[in-house]
Protein backbone atom coordinates (compact mmCIF):
# COMPACT_ATOMS: atom_id res chain seq x y z
CA UNK A 1 0.00 0.00 0.00
CA UNK A 2 1.66 3.57 -1.08
CA UNK A 3 2.12 6.21 1.40
CA UNK A 4 -0.92 8.92 1.85
CA UNK A 5 -0.70 11.90 0.14
CA UNK A 6 -1.74 13.27 3.71
CA UNK A 7 -2.19 11.62 7.20
CA UNK A 8 -4.28 14.12 9.73
CA UNK A 9 -3.80 11.96 13.12
CA UNK A 10 -5.71 12.86 16.41
CA UNK A 11 -5.78 17.12 15.78
CA UNK A 12 -7.11 18.89 18.29
CA UNK A 13 -7.43 22.71 18.70
CA UNK A 14 -8.27 24.51 21.26
CA UNK A 15 -9.66 28.30 21.72
CA UNK A 16 -9.26 28.37 25.62
CA UNK A 17 -12.94 27.13 26.61
CA UNK A 18 -13.65 26.41 22.84
CA UNK A 19 -12.89 23.40 21.35
CA UNK A 20 -12.95 23.67 17.95
CA UNK A 21 -10.93 20.65 16.27
CA UNK A 22 -11.16 17.17 18.84
CA UNK A 23 -9.12 13.90 17.63
CA UNK A 24 -9.58 14.45 13.99
CA UNK A 25 -8.04 11.75 11.93
CA UNK A 26 -8.38 10.74 8.50
CA UNK A 27 -6.30 10.11 5.58
CA UNK A 28 -6.17 10.91 1.93
CA UNK A 29 -4.48 8.92 -0.87
CA UNK A 30 -2.84 10.16 -3.77
CA UNK A 31 -4.54 11.20 -6.94
CA UNK A 32 -8.09 11.35 -4.69
CA UNK A 33 -10.64 14.33 -4.93
CA UNK A 34 -12.09 14.43 -1.51
CA UNK A 35 -14.32 16.96 -0.13
CA UNK A 36 -14.92 18.25 3.06
CA UNK A 37 -18.03 19.53 4.65
CA UNK A 38 -20.16 20.12 7.56
CA UNK A 39 -22.17 23.09 8.99
CA UNK A 40 -20.95 26.37 9.98
CA UNK A 41 -18.64 26.19 13.34
CA UNK A 42 -17.78 22.34 12.28
CA UNK A 43 -14.27 23.14 12.06
CA UNK A 44 -13.38 22.90 8.53
CA UNK A 45 -11.44 26.22 8.48
CA UNK A 46 -9.46 25.60 11.47
CA UNK A 47 -8.86 22.37 9.97
CA UNK A 48 -7.55 23.77 7.05
CA UNK A 49 -5.65 26.80 8.18
CA UNK A 50 -3.77 24.14 10.79
CA UNK A 51 -3.13 21.46 7.56
CA UNK A 52 -1.67 24.54 5.65
CA UNK A 53 0.83 25.77 8.56
CA UNK A 54 -1.22 28.73 9.07
CA UNK A 55 -2.39 27.74 13.22
CA UNK A 56 -0.77 25.29 15.15
CA UNK A 57 -2.52 22.51 16.35
CA UNK A 58 -2.94 21.94 20.66
CA UNK A 59 -1.84 18.33 19.41
CA UNK A 60 -2.01 15.70 17.25
CA UNK A 61 0.00 15.12 13.73
CA UNK A 62 0.09 16.28 10.02
CA UNK A 63 2.02 13.70 7.90
CA UNK A 64 2.37 14.84 3.86
CA UNK A 65 3.89 12.11 2.16
CA UNK A 66 4.88 10.07 4.58
CA UNK A 67 7.09 13.22 5.79
CA UNK A 68 5.86 15.01 9.08
CA UNK A 69 4.57 19.03 9.11
CA UNK A 70 3.17 19.76 12.02
CA UNK A 71 5.90 22.00 13.44
CA UNK A 72 7.15 23.54 9.69
CA UNK A 73 5.90 26.90 8.48
CA UNK A 74 3.36 27.96 5.92
CA UNK A 75 5.47 28.42 2.84
CA UNK A 76 7.74 25.57 4.13
CA UNK A 77 5.03 23.18 3.39
CA UNK A 78 4.17 24.97 0.13
CA UNK A 79 7.52 24.44 -0.93
CA UNK A 80 7.23 20.81 -0.84
CA UNK A 81 3.86 20.56 -2.56
CA UNK A 82 0.68 21.70 -0.09
CA UNK A 83 -0.96 24.11 -1.68
CA UNK A 84 -3.77 26.15 -0.99
CA UNK A 85 -6.20 28.92 -2.01
CA UNK A 86 -8.73 31.54 0.10
CA UNK A 87 -11.92 31.49 1.04
CA UNK A 88 -11.88 35.16 0.18
CA UNK A 89 -10.13 35.15 -2.61
CA UNK A 90 -6.63 37.19 -1.65
CA UNK A 91 -4.14 38.05 -4.56
CA UNK A 92 -1.32 40.30 -5.14
CA UNK A 93 -3.06 43.49 -6.16
CA UNK A 94 -0.46 45.22 -7.54
CA UNK A 95 0.95 42.66 -9.33
CA UNK A 96 -0.51 41.24 -12.58
CA UNK A 97 -1.52 37.90 -13.70
CA UNK A 98 1.61 36.90 -14.32
CA UNK A 99 3.20 38.18 -11.45
CA UNK A 100 1.24 36.83 -9.21
CA UNK A 101 1.85 33.04 -10.70
CA UNK A 102 5.56 33.87 -11.07
CA UNK A 103 5.66 34.81 -7.26
CA UNK A 104 5.01 31.22 -6.52
CA UNK A 105 6.85 29.54 -9.09
CA UNK A 106 9.85 31.64 -8.59
CA UNK A 107 9.89 29.79 -4.38
CA UNK A 108 8.78 26.39 -5.47
CA UNK A 109 10.16 25.56 -8.79
CA UNK A 110 12.22 22.56 -8.58
CA UNK A 111 15.75 23.44 -10.11
CA UNK A 112 15.40 21.36 -13.12
CA UNK A 113 12.69 23.38 -14.46
CA UNK A 114 12.56 26.69 -16.44
CA UNK A 115 10.44 29.48 -14.17
CA UNK A 116 8.78 30.96 -17.58
CA UNK A 117 8.16 27.24 -18.91
CA UNK A 118 6.00 26.77 -15.62
CA UNK A 119 4.44 29.75 -15.60
CA UNK A 120 3.30 29.57 -19.00
CA UNK A 121 1.99 26.10 -18.59
CA UNK A 122 -0.03 27.23 -15.42
CA UNK A 123 -1.60 29.60 -17.08
CA UNK A 124 -2.37 27.72 -19.95
CA UNK A 125 -3.78 24.96 -17.80
CA UNK A 126 -6.50 27.37 -16.35
CA UNK A 127 -7.08 29.21 -18.69
CA UNK A 128 -5.54 32.64 -17.90
CA UNK A 129 -3.21 33.16 -21.05
CA UNK A 130 -5.17 36.04 -22.83
CA UNK A 131 -5.24 37.63 -18.74
CA UNK A 132 -1.84 37.39 -17.94
CA UNK A 133 -1.13 41.19 -18.56
CA UNK A 134 -3.97 42.44 -16.62
CA UNK A 135 -4.28 43.15 -12.69
CA UNK A 136 -6.19 41.57 -10.47
CA UNK A 137 -8.76 44.07 -10.31
CA UNK A 138 -9.27 44.12 -13.92
CA UNK A 139 -10.62 40.59 -14.04
CA UNK A 140 -14.06 38.89 -12.76
CA UNK A 141 -14.26 37.10 -9.85
CA UNK A 142 -14.14 33.43 -11.54
CA UNK A 143 -10.89 34.38 -13.42
CA UNK A 144 -10.00 36.06 -9.77
CA UNK A 145 -10.45 32.21 -8.83
CA UNK A 146 -8.58 30.80 -11.19
CA UNK A 147 -5.47 33.37 -10.86
CA UNK A 148 -5.85 32.06 -7.11
CA UNK A 149 -5.37 28.49 -8.47
CA UNK A 150 -2.62 29.16 -10.87
CA UNK A 151 -0.85 30.55 -8.09
CA UNK A 152 -1.14 27.51 -5.85
CA UNK A 153 0.00 24.95 -8.56
CA UNK A 154 2.82 26.71 -9.51
CA UNK A 155 6.61 25.64 -9.16
CA UNK A 156 5.67 22.10 -6.98
CA UNK A 157 1.80 21.32 -6.58
CA UNK A 158 0.78 17.62 -5.08
CA UNK A 159 -2.04 18.56 -2.99
CA UNK A 160 -4.37 21.44 -3.55
CA UNK A 161 -6.69 22.64 -0.79
CA UNK A 162 -9.41 24.57 -2.20
CA UNK A 163 -11.45 26.68 0.41
CA UNK A 164 -14.66 27.11 -1.15
CA UNK A 165 -13.18 27.77 -4.63
CA UNK A 166 -17.42 27.61 -6.31
CA UNK A 167 -18.71 30.39 -3.91
CA UNK A 168 -20.05 33.31 -5.49
CA UNK A 169 -19.93 31.98 -8.93
CA UNK A 170 -23.05 31.29 -11.33
CA UNK A 171 -23.95 27.79 -12.27
CA UNK A 172 -21.91 27.62 -15.43
CA UNK A 173 -18.90 29.72 -14.32
CA UNK A 174 -19.03 26.99 -11.45
CA UNK A 175 -19.46 24.16 -14.23
CA UNK A 176 -16.37 25.46 -16.11
CA UNK A 177 -14.50 25.30 -12.51
CA UNK A 178 -15.03 22.12 -11.01
CA UNK A 179 -14.02 20.74 -14.83
CA UNK A 180 -10.89 22.41 -14.93
CA UNK A 181 -10.18 21.53 -11.33
CA UNK A 182 -11.03 17.66 -12.81
CA UNK A 183 -8.67 18.12 -15.49
CA UNK A 184 -5.91 19.59 -12.99
CA UNK A 185 -6.08 16.31 -10.90
CA UNK A 186 -6.09 14.24 -14.11
CA UNK A 187 -3.54 15.70 -16.31
CA UNK A 188 -1.44 16.76 -13.44
CA UNK A 189 -1.67 13.97 -10.59
CA UNK A 190 -2.46 16.40 -8.02
CA UNK A 191 -4.55 15.07 -5.04
CA UNK A 192 -7.51 17.68 -4.33
CA UNK A 193 -9.25 18.58 -1.00
CA UNK A 194 -12.69 20.68 -1.30
CA UNK A 195 -14.30 22.71 1.55
CA UNK A 196 -17.24 23.39 -0.50
CA UNK A 197 -21.12 24.21 0.50
CA UNK A 198 -22.62 23.51 -3.21
CA UNK A 199 -22.97 19.50 -2.29
CA UNK A 200 -24.31 18.60 -5.81
CA UNK A 201 -21.16 20.46 -7.28
CA UNK A 202 -19.22 18.48 -4.66
CA UNK A 203 -20.99 15.24 -5.62
CA UNK A 204 -20.08 15.74 -9.48
CA UNK A 205 -16.32 16.25 -8.20
CA UNK A 206 -15.06 14.20 -5.17
CA UNK A 207 -14.71 10.53 -5.13
CA UNK A 208 -15.38 10.91 -1.24
CA UNK A 209 -16.66 13.09 1.30
CA UNK A 210 -15.72 13.50 5.06
CA UNK A 211 -18.04 15.26 7.65
CA UNK A 212 -16.92 17.24 10.31
CA UNK A 213 -19.27 18.63 13.07
CA UNK A 214 -19.38 19.24 16.72
CA UNK A 215 -15.37 19.31 16.32
CA UNK A 216 -14.48 16.08 15.05
CA UNK A 217 -15.38 13.97 12.11
CA UNK A 218 -18.73 12.01 12.29
CA UNK A 219 -18.73 10.58 8.97
CA UNK A 220 -16.35 9.77 5.89
CA UNK A 221 -17.28 7.67 2.30
CA UNK A 222 -18.45 7.98 -1.01
CA UNK A 223 -20.94 10.91 -1.59
CA UNK A 224 -23.91 8.51 -1.88
CA UNK A 225 -23.63 6.78 0.97
CA UNK A 226 -22.60 9.84 3.33
CA UNK A 227 -25.67 11.22 2.09
CA UNK A 228 -27.73 8.76 3.48
CA UNK A 229 -25.65 8.95 6.77
CA UNK A 230 -28.81 9.48 9.68
CA UNK A 231 -26.19 11.46 11.64
CA UNK A 232 -24.76 13.31 8.45
CA UNK A 233 -28.62 14.18 7.65
CA UNK A 234 -29.48 15.27 10.89
CA UNK A 235 -25.91 16.64 11.50
CA UNK A 236 -26.00 18.95 8.21
CA UNK A 237 -27.52 17.73 5.46
CA UNK A 238 -31.53 18.29 6.01
CA UNK A 239 -33.18 18.74 2.82
CA UNK A 240 -29.77 18.76 0.27
CA UNK A 241 -29.43 14.91 0.88
CA UNK A 242 -31.68 14.01 -2.59
CA UNK A 243 -29.98 16.35 -4.07
CA UNK A 244 -26.42 15.43 -3.34
CA UNK A 245 -27.77 11.61 -4.07
CA UNK A 246 -29.29 12.94 -7.66
CA UNK A 247 -25.93 14.72 -8.28
CA UNK A 248 -28.21 18.25 -9.22
CA UNK A 249 -28.32 21.67 -7.59
CA UNK A 250 -30.15 21.52 -5.02
CA UNK B 1 -1.15 44.49 -34.23
CA UNK B 2 -3.20 43.15 -31.46
CA UNK B 3 -4.25 45.41 -27.99
CA UNK B 4 -1.22 43.52 -26.19
CA UNK B 5 1.59 43.94 -29.07
CA UNK B 6 0.86 47.53 -29.34
CA UNK B 7 0.16 48.14 -25.38
CA UNK B 8 3.93 46.63 -24.99
CA UNK B 9 5.15 48.72 -28.20
CA UNK B 10 3.81 51.85 -26.29
CA UNK B 11 5.34 50.77 -23.08
CA UNK B 12 8.75 50.07 -24.47
CA UNK B 13 8.39 54.07 -26.15
CA UNK B 14 7.53 55.07 -22.86
CA UNK B 15 10.86 53.38 -21.76
CA UNK B 16 12.69 54.82 -24.13
CA UNK B 17 11.78 58.14 -23.80
CA UNK B 18 12.20 57.79 -20.05
CA UNK B 19 15.99 56.84 -20.35
CA UNK B 20 16.68 59.47 -22.73
CA UNK B 21 15.19 62.08 -20.17
CA UNK B 22 17.17 60.51 -17.57
CA UNK B 23 20.52 60.38 -19.16
CA UNK B 24 19.82 64.34 -20.34
CA UNK B 25 18.98 64.82 -17.05
CA UNK B 26 22.28 63.33 -15.35
CA UNK B 27 24.20 65.13 -18.25
CA UNK B 28 22.74 68.86 -17.11
CA UNK B 29 23.53 67.94 -13.45
CA UNK B 30 27.32 66.40 -14.14
CA UNK B 31 28.22 70.19 -16.18
CA UNK B 32 26.41 72.17 -13.99
CA UNK B 33 29.61 73.22 -12.00
CA UNK B 34 31.64 73.63 -14.99
CA UNK B 35 28.62 76.56 -16.38
CA UNK B 36 30.08 80.60 -15.08
CA UNK B 37 26.09 81.48 -14.15
CA UNK B 38 26.20 78.45 -11.27
CA UNK B 39 27.31 79.70 -8.05
CA UNK B 40 28.49 77.54 -5.19
CA UNK B 41 24.40 78.27 -3.37
CA UNK B 42 23.19 76.87 -6.29
CA UNK B 43 25.09 73.80 -6.19
CA UNK B 44 25.23 73.16 -2.72
CA UNK B 45 20.76 73.07 -3.14
CA UNK B 46 21.92 70.49 -5.90
CA UNK B 47 24.13 68.02 -3.90
CA UNK B 48 21.53 68.48 -0.48
CA UNK B 49 18.66 67.49 -3.27
CA UNK B 50 21.06 64.60 -4.45
CA UNK B 51 21.75 63.39 -0.51
CA UNK B 52 17.79 63.25 0.04
CA UNK B 53 17.14 61.86 -3.37
CA UNK B 54 19.52 59.15 -2.11
CA UNK B 55 18.03 58.63 0.98
CA UNK B 56 14.44 58.75 0.39
CA UNK B 57 15.36 56.04 -2.37
CA UNK B 58 16.85 53.63 0.11
CA UNK B 59 13.78 53.99 2.31
CA UNK B 60 11.24 53.59 -0.48
CA UNK B 61 13.15 50.11 -0.33
CA UNK B 62 11.81 48.63 2.90
CA UNK B 63 8.43 50.82 3.18
CA UNK B 64 7.43 51.53 -1.03
CA UNK B 65 8.37 48.03 -1.92
CA UNK B 66 8.63 46.33 1.08
CA UNK B 67 5.75 47.44 2.84
CA UNK B 68 7.22 47.90 6.29
CA UNK B 69 6.35 51.27 7.15
CA UNK B 70 9.82 52.59 9.52
CA UNK B 71 8.87 55.92 10.98
CA UNK B 72 12.65 56.10 12.44
CA UNK B 73 14.90 55.37 9.43
CA UNK B 74 16.83 58.43 10.90
CA UNK B 75 19.02 55.74 12.83
CA UNK B 76 20.39 54.37 10.28
CA UNK B 77 21.29 58.09 8.51
CA UNK B 78 22.44 58.31 12.13
CA UNK B 79 24.59 55.16 13.18
CA UNK B 80 26.53 55.91 9.51
CA UNK B 81 27.19 59.42 10.37
CA UNK B 82 28.70 59.39 13.66
CA UNK B 83 30.34 55.59 12.92
CA UNK B 84 32.30 57.96 10.31
CA UNK B 85 32.57 61.09 11.84
CA UNK B 86 33.76 59.71 15.16
CA UNK B 87 36.13 56.70 13.56
CA UNK B 88 37.92 59.75 11.65
CA UNK B 89 38.00 62.56 14.21
CA UNK B 90 38.86 60.42 16.73
CA UNK B 91 41.36 57.72 15.24
CA UNK B 92 41.79 59.46 11.81
CA UNK B 93 40.16 56.58 9.87
CA UNK B 94 39.50 57.48 6.66
CA UNK B 95 36.17 57.61 5.19
CA UNK B 96 36.60 56.01 2.90
CA UNK B 97 36.22 53.00 4.79
CA UNK B 98 34.23 54.79 7.92
CA UNK B 99 31.07 54.17 5.37
CA UNK B 100 31.73 50.38 5.25
CA UNK B 101 31.96 50.13 9.39
CA UNK B 102 28.57 52.84 9.31
CA UNK B 103 27.11 50.48 6.66
CA UNK B 104 27.87 47.12 8.93
CA UNK B 105 27.04 48.91 12.09
CA UNK B 106 23.55 49.98 10.77
CA UNK B 107 22.96 46.28 9.26
CA UNK B 108 24.15 45.07 12.77
CA UNK B 109 21.26 47.19 14.12
CA UNK B 110 18.37 46.34 11.21
CA UNK B 111 19.09 42.80 12.17
CA UNK B 112 18.31 43.22 15.64
CA UNK B 113 15.14 45.32 15.07
CA UNK B 114 13.98 42.76 12.50
CA UNK B 115 14.62 39.95 14.63
CA UNK B 116 12.64 41.29 17.53
CA UNK B 117 9.66 43.05 15.31
CA UNK B 118 9.62 41.14 12.06
CA UNK B 119 7.51 38.29 13.00
CA UNK B 120 4.53 40.07 14.78
CA UNK B 121 2.17 41.61 12.13
CA UNK B 122 1.09 45.20 12.85
CA UNK B 123 2.13 48.30 13.72
CA UNK B 124 5.17 46.63 15.89
CA UNK B 125 7.75 46.91 13.53
CA UNK B 126 6.63 50.97 13.17
CA UNK B 127 6.45 51.42 16.81
CA UNK B 128 10.07 50.07 17.44
CA UNK B 129 11.85 52.05 15.03
CA UNK B 130 10.18 55.22 16.18
CA UNK B 131 11.28 53.89 20.06
CA UNK B 132 14.79 53.24 18.74
CA UNK B 133 15.38 56.59 17.17
CA UNK B 134 14.06 58.19 20.25
CA UNK B 135 16.37 56.02 22.33
CA UNK B 136 19.26 56.95 19.95
CA UNK B 137 18.76 60.56 20.47
CA UNK B 138 18.88 60.04 24.13
CA UNK B 139 22.21 58.21 23.86
CA UNK B 140 23.91 60.10 21.59
CA UNK B 141 22.87 63.26 24.05
CA UNK B 142 24.39 60.76 27.14
CA UNK B 143 27.97 60.01 25.54
CA UNK B 144 29.01 63.53 25.05
CA UNK B 145 32.85 62.65 25.26
CA UNK B 146 32.27 60.08 21.71
CA UNK B 147 29.28 61.72 20.30
CA UNK B 148 29.41 65.27 21.24
CA UNK B 149 26.55 64.94 22.98
CA UNK B 150 23.95 67.81 21.78
CA UNK B 151 26.00 70.35 20.55
CA UNK B 152 26.92 67.42 17.96
CA UNK B 153 29.86 66.42 16.50
CA UNK B 154 31.77 68.45 14.31
CA UNK B 155 34.00 66.29 11.50
CA UNK B 156 37.74 67.81 11.82
CA UNK B 157 38.23 69.87 8.47
CA UNK B 158 41.78 68.90 6.69
CA UNK B 159 41.40 71.21 3.76
CA UNK B 160 40.78 69.65 0.02
CA UNK B 161 41.72 66.55 0.52
CA UNK B 162 40.40 62.93 -1.60
CA UNK B 163 41.37 60.77 1.36
CA UNK B 164 39.50 62.72 4.03
CA UNK B 165 36.59 63.00 1.35
CA UNK B 166 36.83 66.71 2.12
CA UNK B 167 36.23 69.89 0.06
CA UNK B 168 35.84 73.65 0.30
CA UNK B 169 33.48 74.04 -3.05
CA UNK B 170 30.39 71.66 -3.24
CA UNK B 171 31.92 70.53 -6.83
CA UNK B 172 33.23 67.10 -5.88
CA UNK B 173 29.97 65.85 -3.21
CA UNK B 174 27.84 67.31 -6.36
CA UNK B 175 29.69 64.23 -8.99
CA UNK B 176 29.79 61.73 -5.57
CA UNK B 177 25.86 62.60 -5.07
CA UNK B 178 25.15 61.35 -8.64
CA UNK B 179 27.23 58.65 -8.79
CA UNK B 180 25.16 57.52 -5.36
CA UNK B 181 21.48 58.58 -6.49
CA UNK B 182 22.42 56.87 -10.58
CA UNK B 183 23.50 53.77 -8.50
CA UNK B 184 20.42 53.59 -5.84
CA UNK B 185 18.12 54.19 -9.20
CA UNK B 186 19.86 51.28 -10.88
CA UNK B 187 19.47 49.11 -7.44
CA UNK B 188 16.44 50.12 -7.37
CA UNK B 189 14.95 49.07 -10.96
CA UNK B 190 16.55 45.92 -10.68
CA UNK B 191 15.29 45.10 -7.35
CA UNK B 192 11.88 45.53 -9.22
CA UNK B 193 12.48 43.37 -11.90
CA UNK B 194 13.74 40.76 -9.85
CA UNK B 195 12.25 37.56 -8.18
CA UNK B 196 13.54 38.85 -4.87
CA UNK B 197 11.90 41.98 -5.43
CA UNK B 198 8.77 40.15 -6.62
CA UNK B 199 8.53 38.50 -3.19
CA UNK B 200 9.09 41.44 -1.29
CA UNK B 201 5.80 43.36 -3.03
CA UNK B 202 4.16 40.61 -2.67
CA UNK B 203 4.40 40.48 1.78
CA UNK B 204 3.68 44.14 1.03
CA UNK B 205 0.66 42.77 -1.00
CA UNK B 206 -0.39 39.88 1.31
CA UNK B 207 1.88 38.08 3.90
CA UNK B 208 -0.35 35.43 4.26
CA UNK B 209 -1.14 34.67 0.83
CA UNK B 210 2.55 35.29 0.14
CA UNK B 211 3.46 32.67 2.84
CA UNK B 212 0.76 30.66 0.97
CA UNK B 213 2.88 30.95 -2.44
CA UNK B 214 5.78 29.92 -0.72
CA UNK B 215 7.47 33.15 0.34
CA UNK B 216 9.64 33.24 3.30
CA UNK B 217 7.66 36.00 5.20
CA UNK B 218 10.33 36.87 7.82
CA UNK B 219 13.40 36.24 5.65
CA UNK B 220 11.99 38.31 2.84
CA UNK B 221 11.22 41.09 5.18
CA UNK B 222 14.39 40.93 7.29
CA UNK B 223 16.86 41.52 3.78
CA UNK B 224 14.61 44.40 2.45
CA UNK B 225 15.38 46.19 6.01
CA UNK B 226 18.59 45.01 5.76
CA UNK B 227 19.39 45.94 2.40
CA UNK B 228 17.15 49.63 3.51
CA UNK B 229 19.44 50.34 6.01
CA UNK B 230 22.88 49.40 4.51
CA UNK B 231 21.79 52.22 1.34
CA UNK B 232 20.88 54.30 4.12
CA UNK B 233 24.25 54.07 6.05
CA UNK B 234 26.17 54.58 2.95
CA UNK B 235 24.02 57.60 1.74
CA UNK B 236 24.96 59.20 5.06
CA UNK B 237 28.56 58.83 4.08
CA UNK B 238 27.47 61.58 1.53
CA UNK B 239 25.65 63.56 4.19
CA UNK B 240 28.36 63.69 6.77
CA UNK B 241 30.46 64.83 4.57
CA UNK B 242 28.79 67.14 2.61
CA UNK B 243 27.69 68.97 6.23
CA UNK B 244 30.60 68.34 7.97
CA UNK B 245 28.46 67.77 11.21
CA UNK B 246 26.20 66.09 12.90
CA UNK B 247 23.87 66.52 16.02
CA UNK B 248 21.54 63.89 17.63
CA UNK B 249 18.13 65.14 16.39
CA UNK B 250 19.01 65.83 12.63
CA UNK B 251 20.77 62.14 13.08
CA UNK B 252 17.77 60.43 14.89
CA UNK B 253 15.25 63.13 15.30
CA UNK B 254 12.01 62.65 14.23
CA UNK B 255 11.44 65.37 11.74
CA UNK B 256 14.74 64.04 10.03
CA UNK B 257 13.07 60.78 9.34
CA UNK B 258 9.74 62.27 7.93
CA UNK B 259 12.02 64.27 5.41
CA UNK B 260 13.55 60.85 4.48
CA UNK B 261 10.15 59.61 4.27
CA UNK B 262 9.31 62.60 1.35
CA UNK B 263 11.08 62.07 -1.41
CA UNK B 264 9.32 58.50 -2.03
CA UNK B 265 5.94 59.87 -0.61
CA UNK B 266 5.78 63.03 -2.74
CA UNK B 267 7.42 61.65 -6.06
CA UNK B 268 5.53 58.21 -6.15
CA UNK B 269 6.02 55.37 -3.43
CA UNK B 270 7.67 52.00 -4.82
CA UNK B 271 8.56 53.31 -7.71
CA UNK B 272 12.55 53.72 -8.95
CA UNK B 273 11.61 57.05 -10.31
CA UNK B 274 9.48 58.23 -7.61
CA UNK B 275 11.78 59.47 -4.84
CA UNK B 276 14.29 61.44 -7.53
CA UNK B 277 10.94 63.82 -8.56
CA UNK B 278 9.95 63.75 -5.10
CA UNK B 279 13.53 64.70 -3.58
CA UNK B 280 13.93 67.14 -6.51
CA UNK B 281 10.46 69.08 -5.72
CA UNK B 282 11.23 69.28 -2.22
CA UNK B 283 14.69 70.50 -1.69
CA UNK B 284 13.20 73.06 -4.83
CA UNK B 285 10.55 74.10 -2.13
CA UNK B 286 12.38 74.56 0.69
CA UNK B 287 14.75 76.36 -1.22
CA UNK B 288 12.19 79.09 -2.45
CA UNK B 289 10.13 78.61 0.62
CA UNK B 290 13.45 79.52 2.88
CA UNK B 291 14.28 82.76 0.01
CA UNK B 292 10.45 83.59 0.62
CA UNK B 293 10.07 83.26 4.16
CA UNK B 294 13.88 85.27 4.71
CA UNK B 295 12.28 88.15 2.43
CA UNK B 296 8.94 88.14 4.96
CA UNK B 297 10.96 87.21 8.27
CA UNK B 298 9.41 84.43 8.52
CA UNK B 299 11.50 81.34 9.38
CA UNK B 300 10.64 77.82 9.31
CA UNK B 301 8.28 77.98 6.77
CA UNK B 302 9.85 75.24 4.74
CA UNK B 303 8.18 72.71 7.19
CA UNK B 304 5.03 74.06 6.85
CA UNK B 305 5.25 73.48 2.89
CA UNK B 306 6.29 69.87 3.70
CA UNK B 307 3.36 69.47 5.36
CA UNK B 308 0.82 71.15 2.91
CA UNK B 309 2.42 69.38 -0.18
CA UNK B 310 2.39 66.14 1.77
CA UNK B 311 -1.40 66.79 2.62
CA UNK B 312 -2.13 67.43 -1.31
CA UNK B 313 -0.58 64.18 -2.52
CA UNK B 314 -2.07 61.84 0.06
CA UNK B 315 -5.62 63.67 -1.04
CA UNK B 316 -5.42 64.18 -4.74
CA UNK B 317 -2.59 61.67 -6.36
CA UNK B 318 -1.88 59.10 -3.10
CA UNK B 319 0.42 57.47 -6.29
CA UNK B 320 2.51 60.45 -6.28
CA UNK B 321 3.46 63.23 -8.77
CA UNK B 322 4.96 59.82 -11.14
CA UNK B 323 1.65 58.15 -10.54
CA UNK B 324 0.04 61.63 -12.08
CA UNK B 325 2.35 61.67 -15.22
CA UNK B 326 3.27 57.41 -15.75
CA UNK B 327 0.34 55.38 -14.43
CA UNK B 328 1.79 52.22 -13.58
CA UNK B 329 5.61 53.66 -13.62
CA UNK B 330 8.19 51.36 -12.37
Amino acid sequence: MSTPALEVTNIGRRFGGLIALRDVTFSIAEGEIVGLIGPNGAGKSTLFEIIAGNMSPSHGTIRFFGTDLTNTSAHARRRSGLCRTFQKVRLFETMTVEENVRVAASQCLPPARALHDDVASVLRQVNLEHLRHRRPAAITLADRKRVEIARAIAGNCRLLMLDESLSGLTHDEADRLVAEIIDLNKTRGVTVIVVEHVLSVLAAMVQRLIVLHNATVVAEGPPREVANNPVVIEAYLGSQHAALNKGARP
Amino acid sequence: MTREAVATAEHEAAATRSGWLLFATVALIAVLPLLPFINNYILSAVVRALVFIALGQAWNIVAGIGGLLSLGHGVFLGIGCYTMGILFNRYGVSPWLGVWAGVALAVAVAAAMGALTLRIRGVFFALATVAVSLALVQLSRHFVDLTGGADGLALRFTGTSFWAAQSRTPAPFLYAGLAVVCMYYWITKRLLASSFGLTMMAVRDDETAAAAAGVAVFRTKMLGLMLSAAMTAFASGLYVQFYMAIDPESAFGLSQAIQLQLPALLGGIGTALGPVVGGAIMIFCSELTNWAGTKAGIEGADLLVYGLILLIVVLRAPQGVVGLFARGSK
